[in-house]
Parts: C-alpha cells; structure tokens; sequence
C-alpha cells in the first residue's frame, strides 16, 4: 500500500530512525518520542507530502497509524 | 568539535526548511546541554520547539547553550516571583515571548486619540515594565523583547483603518512605542515584521494555535528562531560592517570596459536600468546609515571610476566608496587588500557579485567573508541583500554614521602621508585634537559598542552588556573613560574606551580598547599618559595589566612593555600579567602629536 510506505518514511524522518517500522496499529505508545509536539510535526509533514489539510477535530481524534491512513486516502478522494 | 560544527551548519543550512529544522532540533535535545550562554527563554505560548530549534541553531553558530524553558503562559510566574526558578538560573539573555493574550485591554469603540494614546503607553508599560522588574534583579542580563504580532482580522472590516481606536491601529501604536520607549538592556524582536513578510494568512494556523498553543505556524520555526539567533549574534559582537561591490551588471548593467560610461544600463526609463538604480538607492541608504562600501571588480581602475565621475545616472558617487579596488586580479586576494587597507577583519565584508565562479571562489578561499547569493534578475538584487540580514547590528551610533566618511577621508590623509616624508611631521600635519573623559550617559551605547567590537586593539578581549556596563558606571571601584579623537580631516568622535578597577592604592586595566581606524596616531601614547596622570591625582602607586591572546589582538602583544610596564607571570594559554610602579615624579608615557581639546 503506497500511502503506509510514504507514511513510515515520514515517520522515519520525524522521529529520526532509519529502522523505525510502523502498522496500521501503530500508536504514540509505541513510539517513545510521539508527544503532542511530534504529533504536530508528523501532521505537518503528513499535510505537506500528501498535499492535504486535516481538521482540527481529525488531528485531536487520529489515534494510530491506520487512521490517519484512512484520512488520508478519504481525503485524496 | 570542528566536524561537529560543520554537522551542524549543514543540518541549519535552510532555517527556511522546516523539516530540517525540526529533524535538527531533535538532535539537538539529544546533545548534552553546555553552559554558555545561559538563556532564558519565557512565553505566554508554547515555546517548547523554539528553546529546542534555537539549541540546534546556536550549535551551528559553534555554541553551547544552557536554556531554561519556562512554563506554558509562565512570564508573570516567572518575573513577578522574586524567588523564581528563573531567577535562580541567572540568565545571561532573556527572551521573552508575549502574545496579544497580554495585553491588558483595548479601547472601546469612539475611544478619543487622548484615550486611545494612553491606553497603548499602558499596555507598552506593561510589557517594558516586566523587563524593568527582570532588570532590577538581573542587572546583567540582555533583554529580547517580542513585538506583537498584528493579527489580520480586521474586526471593524473595511473601517479598520479608518478608526484610530481600532484593534490594528491601537496594536500598531503600542509596537512603536516598545520601540521608543525601550530601555538599553531591551532589544526588541521585529516578529511583526518577520510575520509580514512571509504572510500573514501562512504566519497564523488557528488549528495548531487550538490544539497545542503554537502562536504561528510550525513553517516558520526556523524563521522565527534564527530572528533570536541574529540577535544574539549582534549582542555578542559579530556584527559585519562592510559592503563589497562588484561594478559590471551588479552596480549597472553591461560591461563599462566594452560599452563605455555612457554605454552602461542605468537608463531610468528601462526596467532593467531602473532596477540597478534601485539596487544602487538601497546600497547609498546602507551607506546613510554606516555601512562602509568598497568596490571589487575586474575591470580598468579609470574606466571603472569614470562610470562613478561621468555617468549623469549614476547614484554612488566616488567618494561614498571607502576603498575602490579595480584590477585583474583574483578576488580572493582583491578582498585580503580591501580588508588590510580597511583594518577591518575578513569576517567583516559581506560580498556582493553577480558573478556565480566569483562567488564560488571567495567561499572557498575565504569562509570568513560573508557572501550573498545573488539571483540572476537585477530586478531582486535589493531583495537578496535586504533579506540576507547581514548588517544586524546592536545599536547606530554617531560614530557608525560618520565612519564611513572617516574611511573616504583616510584617502586624502593617505595623499598628504605621501607628500611628506617625515612620519612624525605627517602626524603633526594632521592637527589632531583629543580628548579624556569619564564615560557619560549619552556615550554608554557607544562605549559598549567599542567593548564588544573592537578585535584588534583589545588587551583583554572581555565582552560587556550596556546593563553591564551600567553596573559599572555605579560602582565606585571602577573608572570607565572615553577617548574622542578629531584631526583636520574628519571627527572620529569616540575611538578608544578604558574600564579602570581600583583597590587601595592598586589599580588594574581590566579592559582597553580602540578603533583600528586611529592606529598608529599615538592615541595610545596619549591615553596612557591622561591614564598615568589621572592615577596620580588619585594616589595610585601601582598599575596592573594583563595580555590575554586571542586570535585577532596580536597587535597589542607588545603594547604594555613598549609603554614600560614588566612582566609579572604568565598563565599556560599566552596570557601575561604586567605590573608597573607609579612614583611621584613624571613618566613619559612615549611621543604624540596630540591637543588637548
């Protein structure tokens, strides 16, 4: 699934790990650096890659790496 | 260290990029905190991400800070609490971050300009007085005071900029008054400015300022940290101060030695023409202000200074040029010359040619030099060197005004050495007039100026804030005096600053400094003997000075035993700590040609 690979790169970039490997269930627990500032970070990264802008209420709610996923390719249409 | 440092440069190469930015700051968090400087960053919104991107930004800048961040919206918790964690961390810098949330009340709609005008003094007190209170507390720490950012809704629509008690209008007002009314140990941060350029519709995300209290968006990072950065910079006395131009279509269009001056592109009636014209207004309007310009061009010396003296379009004149080199060889060596015959460092010059090789050549050869990477269209030359910040300085000075007139005046002195050829009746010749002076209140910005510029002619190298220097003025412990200098060409104004500390009957210089541009005049000569004069008045019997090197101020390694002072110890660095009795009778102090004033 080409959005997934563009998003563990993304992810890769942020939190500064080549060998970072993330799944649909991926949460902030799991990555030790995911606080609210990354989340920020990922989400501006997200925005500017994929060429999409999110909600307020869809940054608060996105919980994994699924959902934002499934935002994504929503919103792309 | 070194490849670290390079590490780093690369990483903040683009504050603009704010993936690489953000990728930096990460790694920066990660790096083991230092100790210098000691910065203490307060905010009314989060400022997490930028105490760490300027960390990384401050790294590449070949420094090591120590930040404390406050807390979220923590400025009155930490200034208003005299026992505060802030305090107790004794910053050096403070930058403090307020945003429209501070201010304490608008005017109400028809408020009179009386009203309105006394409300803004309100407001803009409100925020000097927070950096008083830090002041009072930390007479030595430098202040960084954000302007407020003008946001763009306009609440009374189309009539926002008919009402002097508008939102925006009322905003505008207390930002100029930050500006005015500003003490000395507060600079202030043009955020407003910053925001401006880069849009406002872009400086401003509602969702991220909803989510998490970024009070702009996470694009500008960069941006928004490397405008403290410059600060600091300045405020550590790394300030460039000369132009080098290059003359064929970077000052005009076409090649003077092929098209002649009346053959080159200034015609106010092409676009391109008017372009170098406009680039030419920007370049003087830097010159007003103290910019020293000199020229670096390949090109025939009298073919080059024909286009200053004949072309009627032309806006530099010869004589706003400080040093004017045009020759065929390379520049790398054409900007050593300009540097030598300026007594300014490399690290003084900002480069500006249109020439990409040219460019290239001068990075390799000189990092030290400044240089501006220039578009292809003329038409955006302005832009370039505007947005290159590379005159960021801590305050204008008289001095900095007429300086650049100094520098033009030195060729004339040059003429007058070369008609004489006795040194000493050349110095004679030039009538100089001096004078010896406890610093006063309306010479401290310049005095502090010279402190924390002067490389060169700096026995000790020590940095000083004006709130520093302040502290000093009101310690009776010690002497700070100022030395001015005028000859029969121009006023150089202040030149040389002199920090005394007295105890009994022991004095030590702990600071002496002077413009490179009044060297080998026998100022020094001068200030010693107005120095030794003045201890005697005081019952001083014993003088104490210390060398310590660096790698710019060489040129004084021999200053104290010329003036007869000997040797009392050397630490393991180079230092050398001197030590010279004072008798009763007289001591020559070495030959000048000096007046009093």
């Amino acid at each position: 699934m080409k959005t997934m690979e563009l998003l563990q790169d993304i992810f890769r970039d942020v939190f500064d790990d080549e060998e970072l490997t993330i799944g649909e269930e991926t949460t902030a627990a799991d990555i030790e650096d995911w606080d609210s500032l990354s989340h920020m970070q990922l989400i501006a990264e997200i925005e500017k890659r994929f060429g999409v802008r999110f909600t307020t209420d869809e940054i608060r709610s996105a919980k994994n790496v699924g959902e934002f996923a499934a935002l994504i390719e929503r919103k792309k249409g | 260290m070194a490849e670290d440092l390079a590490k780093w440069k690369e990483l903040t190469r683009d504050v603009s990029d704010f993936s690489s930015m953000l990728k930096a700051a990460r790694r920066a968090e990660k790096q083991g905190e230092g100790d210098v400087p000691r910065i203490a960053v307060l905010g009314t919104n989060s400022i997490q991400l930028i105490v760490s991107v300027l960390r990384a930004l401050l790294l590449s800048d070949g420094q090591n800070p120590r930040i404390y961040e406050g807390e979220y919206d923590g400025i009155r918790m930490d200034v208003l609490d005299s026992d505060s964690p802030f305090y107790r961390f004794a910053p050096d810098y403070v930058v403090l971050l307020p945003e429209l949330r501070d201010i304490p009340a608008y005017p109400e709609l028809f408020s009179s300009e009386e009203e309105t005008e006394r409300m803004a003094r309100e407001s803009a007190g409100y925020f000097l007085g927070l950096c008083e209170r830090i002041h009072e507390k930390l007479p030595a720490a430098q202040i960084l005071l954000s302007d407020l950012v003008l946001p763009f809704s306009e609440q009374l629509g189309n009539l926002e900029a008919n009402c002097g008690f508008s939102r925006t209008a009322y905003l505008r007002r207390v930002n100029a008054l930050l500006g005015a009314s500003r003490s000395g140990y507060v600079t202030i941060l043009a955020v407003d400015a910053l925001a401006s350029y880069v849009g406002k519709k872009n400086w401003f995300d509602e969702t991220a300022y909803f989510l998490n209290k970024s009070g702009f968006s996470l694009q500008y990072i960069g941006d928004f940290c490397d405008l403290i950065r410059r600060q600091l910079r300045a405020l550590s006395g790394k300030v460039r101060k000369c132009l080098v131009l290059d003359l064929d279509n970077t000052l005009w269009g076409g090649t003077v030695g092929d098209l002649g001056y009346e053959g080159i592109n200034l015609d106010p009636n092409d676009a391109v023409g008017e372009a170098f014209l406009a680039f030419q207004r920007y370049i003087l309007l830097l010159k007003k202000r103290g910019v020293i310009l000199a020229v670096c061009s390949k090109n025939e010396e009298d073919l080059a200074r024909e286009a200053f003296e004949k072309n009627q379009h032309m806006v530099l004149c010869y004589d706003d040029i400080s040093c004017f080199v045009a020759n065929w060889n390379d520049k790398a060596s054409n900007l050593r010359l300009i540097s030598e015959k300026l007594n300014i460092g490399l690290d003084s010059l900002v480069f500006f040619d249109d020439n990409p090789t040219e460019r290239a050549i001068v990075e390799k050869f000189l990092p030290e030099v400044a240089v501006v990477d220039v578009p292809e269209d003329p038409a955006l030359y302005v832009r370039a060197l505007d947005r290159f910040h590379a005159f960021d300085w801590l305050q204008l000075t008289k001095e900095d005004i007429s300086r650049s007139k100094s520098y033009a005046d030195n060729r004339k002195r040059e003429e007058l050495l070369q008609s004489l050829d006795d040194y000493g009746e050349y110095l004679r010749e030039l009538a100089m007039k001096a004078s010896f002076l406890p610093l006063s209140e309306n010479s401290r910005e310049r005095f502090s100026q010279l402190i924390n510029k002067s490389n060169q002619f700096n026995l000790r190298t020590r940095r000083y804030s004006e709130a520093q220097i302040g502290e000093m003025m009101e310690d009776p412990a010690f002497g700070l005096y100022t030395v001015s200098l005028r000859d029969r060409f121009s006023d150089y104004g202040i030149i040389a600053c002199i920090i005394l500390r007295s105890e009994g009957k022991s004095c030590f210089i702990d600071s002496w400094v002077m413009s490179c541009r009044v060297l080998k005049k026998g100022v020094e000569n001068y200030t010693f003997q107005k120095i030794l004069s003045l201890l005697k008045e005081q019952g001083i019997s014993e003088l104490r000075a210390e060398y310590l090197p660096t790698k710019k101020n060489r040129m004084v390694e021999g200053l104290l035993p010329e003036l007869g002072f000997s040797l009392e110890g050397e630490d393991g660095e180079g230092g050398r700590r001197y030590r010279l009795e004072l008798p009763g009778g007289e001591i020559p102090a070495g030959t000048y040609y000096i007046e009093e004033e």
